[in-house]
């Protein structure tokens, strides 16, 4: 077997064990994800390499670096302009008590050597102590909050293709037909509700009246439910949606009206070609979709109490935790550059005729 | 081909070897003898000397002992005996003598000794350190001057211990003993530190008290569990285990609570008190804090004191109180009811008559009216409705247009910092139960008087409260403090005393309901 075949099998296989692991209520050991990455960017080398994109993706990664570093810059000197400090509290402090702290954490230094100080603590890998929580590395926060994070984000995400595909495709083959206004009228009403009132909703339903499921909490799979609808179902809408209008455009292509007439069963024609064909679409949301369900996935984890990234990104603001601010707005600008830049590499695969230099 | 299966076979291999069992909803504790409460926020940090937050001290009230703590009984808050069993001041209250208690272990098995309480004011103070509290000690003899680094041995500091008798020499008179109860001045154990390091000795499993409770785990925004202490030197706590999930949004607390999630809800959505007050598990109570408005006396036209006195005449706080259905007293005068020197008499009453011939006397009329007045508050739905409500009464009683500006907490602090409106708003959380904490806000020194008024005559009175040796004698001159802050100076208009609103299971006994909002869980029992 080849190695490009080998890869993502590898890589299924370590998704679906750590998946598994969750769900049977383990803890997914740190080195499974650190795993489950190195096998990503194994397979993403090897596809490079193979697909001749070294120079292409290179030309990315140092655009990349450097939006990081504008971004860096322009949140690092935006935070020291809006008014008020991390240390101004309701009860405020006796002025050599602020000097004190101020002095702790370099914040008495001019403003540039400030910047110079953060610069060279990121290029050696750490991103400084939180302000707010004494003591703990910016570092470890994100790395206690990214797994609930990621695992919420991924269960959407699941949940979303698995509802919004069949539902576009079932849609789009029962055309004008009361079966196609159901499926829209759910998407269309799925897009309209914001996630907080669907997860308003779902908690006053499910756990309170019928009091079957937890109001709160990340801890088991039954705790996963109300989160993981409430937060995939606005993506599901959108992808049926996306899915519908894409399969009616494939329907009407000559090469679908030749497999018809080859006498293919409507079944095979509607699964093999049509749906493969319609997806390229759905792999272009797909990115943006990702970063959107992690980054926007704060307002649920909030509600449901969950120990994400997304209440450290609200509260780190209003704490003016600069060093935490700053660690978020890294990790999201990286996971969303990237998540683009996949994509970007995947539509080759996805589509031939589309060339990258 | 072999890399990749060997790969393969390293991943499995860990994978397997490191699986560990994730803990159930409940965290494996027995629901019959465990109390489930909610943290409002995940606490800083829990140590002691660097804390500042109420999150953090509610944790460790349970965790650790003070030299003396408060006492609640029949609504009055008394000292009783913590770490130290008995203590004097000298006539002035200059001196201060505490007799350290014997016999005591910290859950280690390690003895307890009275060396650990200077070891414990010593670090706060250290200007390393850098603790927000440290001012809780600057009553003593050169504990400002360690902490601003201008002395650097300790030994001048004015604390000196003889056997287990502990002499503490304050700069000014004061009732020094209230310090001792909050959280910043415990002891601590410099062994731990050093062994575990400055910032992790106070996790789980490295925590070394000698509280009711031992901290037996603390996982970051998720949970923290106490269970109860086997050697603290005080009465066996009644219920054995607490589990306390960290959990931000109030509406979350409320729907656990009612999902029967957690037991105990300590705070509760403002917008749904309404409804909420008609259960019968609804419990409230009066606090030890107090809301106000401040005016900026150092620019056109609240410079003027007549106006200042006007727009105060000019507010009802009774109707604020109604529209906010939620207990609060209203409040004229600057102490809040439950501590000495409060006094319903104290403070400019509602007079709109008073308040239009003020204004008038000040030269504003029909013809000249008062120029649009700048009030800002902090962004909260709470403040906006009060502040819209004081907005309106000014408007129809004094006929003074009140422009209203919010800002995000942080920005507003700055604001105030820098340069206050003509009027803002603000409140005052005791930290003990003593006129002089909220006196003290208004004086000249006091970071927290951002009015810019400023009277030595206040001053001199607040420093003579305290050094006065009989009540009778303090309340003259705290009398006398309230007349300059409220009647002559009119800096500021009192509003009304805080409350807390919980919602409590029945099965929950003797939860801690005090105006100190302390929680301290060892006398909780549950009954299921």
């Amino acid at each position: 077997m080849k190695i490009e075949k080998y890869i993502p099998l590898l890589l299924l296989g370590l998704i679906v064990w750590a998946i598994g692991l969750d769900l049977f209520g383990y803890i997914i050991p740190s080195v499974l994800f650190y795993a489950i990455g190195l096998t990503f960017v194994c397979g993403l080398g090897v596809f490079i390499y193979k697909n001749s994109l070294l120079k292409y993706t290179m030309k990315r990664i140092g655009e990349a670096f450097f939006v990081i570093f504008l971004i860096m810059t322009a949140t690092f000197l935006l935070l020291r302009t809006i008014p008020g400090g991390p240390f101004d509290e309701e009860k405020a402090l006796p002025p050599e008590i602020k000097a004190n702290i101020e002095k702790k954490y370099n914040l008495d230094q001019p403003l540039l050597t400030q910047y110079a100080l953060y610069i060279g603590q990121v290029v050696r890998g750490d991103m400084g102590e939180s302000f707010k929580y004494v003591g703990r590395s910016v570092t470890d926060i994100i790395k206690e909050a990214l797994p609930p994070s990621l695992l919420l984000g991924f269960y959407a995400l699941i949940l979303a293709f698995l509802m919004g595909i069949p539902l576009g495709l079932f849609a789009a083959a029962r055309h004008n037909t009361w079966i196609d206004n159901l499926c829209m009228g759910f998407a269309v009403s799925g897009i309209a509700l914001p996630n907080f009132l669907v997860a308003t909703l779902l908690v006053l339903f499910f756990s309170l009246k019928l009091q079957v499921l937890p109001a709160a909490l990340w801890v088991t799979p039954w705790h996963y439910i109300l989160p993981v609808i409430a937060l995939g179902i606005r993506p599901a809408a959108f992808i049926a949606r996306l899915t519908r209008s894409s399969v009616l455009d494939v329907i009407q292509s000559d090469y679908i009206r030749t497999a018809k007439a080859k006498g293919l069963s409507a079944r095979k024609v509607l699964w093999k070609h049509v749906l493969k064909n319609s997806l390229l679409p759905v792999l272009t949301f797909s990115g943006p979709l990702a970063a959107g369900i992690m980054s926007g996935s704060f307002v649920i984890e909030f509600i449901f109490a969950i120990p994400g990234l997304g209440p450290h990104l609200i509260s780190s603001v209003s704490n003016r935790d600069y060093p935490l601010i700053l660690g978020l707005t890294l990790l999201y600008s990286i996971m969303l550059i990237f998540a683009n830049l996949i994509v970007d590499l995947l539509y080759t695969f996805f589509d031939p005729r589309i060339k990258l230099s | 081909m072999i890399l990749n299966k060997f790969l393969q076979y390293f991943v499995i291999c860990l994978t397997l070897f490191s699986c560990q069992k994730k803990p159930s909803g409940e965290y494996g504790l027995d629901p019959s003898d465990t109390l489930r409460i909610a943290f409002g926020a995940e606490p800083p940090t829990l140590d002691w000397n660097k804390s500042s937050d109420t999150t953090s001290s509610s944790v460790i009230d349970n965790l650790m002992d003070g030299l003396v703590v408060f006492e609640y009984l029949d609504n009055k808050i008394n000292l009783g005996a913590g770490l130290a069993t008995n203590w004097e001041g000298s006539q002035k209250n200059t001196v201060w003598k505490f007799q350290i208690r014997k016999n005591v272990q910290w859950e280690d098995g390690q003895p307890f000794e009275p060396s650990q309480v200077i070891d414990g004011w010593q670090r706060l103070l250290d200007p390393k350190t850098a603790s927000p509290y440290a001012y809780f000690l600057f009553g003593i003899q050169g504990a400002e001057d360690y902490n601003s680094g201008k002395i650097k041995d300790f030994s001048k500091v004015g604390v000196k211990l003889k056997g287990h008798e502990l002499q503490v020499k304050l700069n000014n008179s004061m009732y020094f003993p209230y310090a001792l109860t909050h959280t910043s001045t415990y002891p601590v154990r410099k062994d731990l530190i050093a062994k575990y390091g400055e910032d992790k000795w106070m996790q789980a499993g490295n925590f070394v008290g000698l509280g009711a409770y031992s901290l037996k785990r603390w996982d970051h925004d998720k949970v923290i569990i106490l269970k109860a202490n086997p050697k603290y030197y005080g009465t066996a706590p009644k219920t054995p285990n607490i589990l306390g999930y960290i959990i931000t949004d109030v509406n979350t607390q409320l729907n656990m609570f009612n999902a029967g999630q957690i037991d105990v809800l300590d705070s509760v959505p403002s917008v749904q008190l309404r409804e909420l007050k008609k259960r019968s598990d609804f419990v409230e109570y009066g606090i030890l804090s107090s809301y106000y408005f401040g005016f900026n006396t150092q620019i056109e036209p609240t410079n003027n004191p007549l106006v200042r006195r006007a727009i105060a005449h000019a507010i009802d706080r009774t109707k604020v109180t109604r529209m906010m259905a939620g207990g609060q007293k209203p409040m004229s005068g600057w102490i809040p009811e439950g501590i000495l020197a409060h006094d319903p008499e104290a403070g400019l009453k509602f007079d709109p008559v008073k308040a239009k011939d003020l204004l008038k006397q000040a030269g504003y009329d029909e013809s000249n009216p008062l120029p649009p007045i700048q009030l800002s508050f902090n962004t909260n739905q709470d403040h906006k409705r009060i502040i819209e409500n004081v907005q309106s009464q000014i408007k129809k009683n004094l006929g003074v247009e009140i422009q209203v500006q919010n800002n995000e907490w942080k920005v507003y602090l700055g604001n105030l910092k820098a340069k206050p409106t003509q009027i803002y708003r603000m409140g005052w959380v005791a930290d003990y139960p003593d006129p002089h904490n909220f006196y003290e806000l208004m004086t000249s020194k006091s970071e927290n008087n951002y009015t810019g008024w400023k009277s030595p005559k206040f001053d001199k009175a607040v420093v003579q409260a305290v050094s006065a040796p009989t009540d009778e004698q303090r309340l003259k001159y705290y009398k006398e403090a309230s007349k300059l802050l409220l009647e002559e100076g009119v800096s500021v208009i009192p509003m009304f005393s805080g409350v807390a609103h919980k919602l409590i299971h029945p099965s929950v006994i003797s939860y801690p309901m005090n105006p100190m909002s302390q929680r301290r869980l060892k006398n909780v029992s549950l009954q299921r």
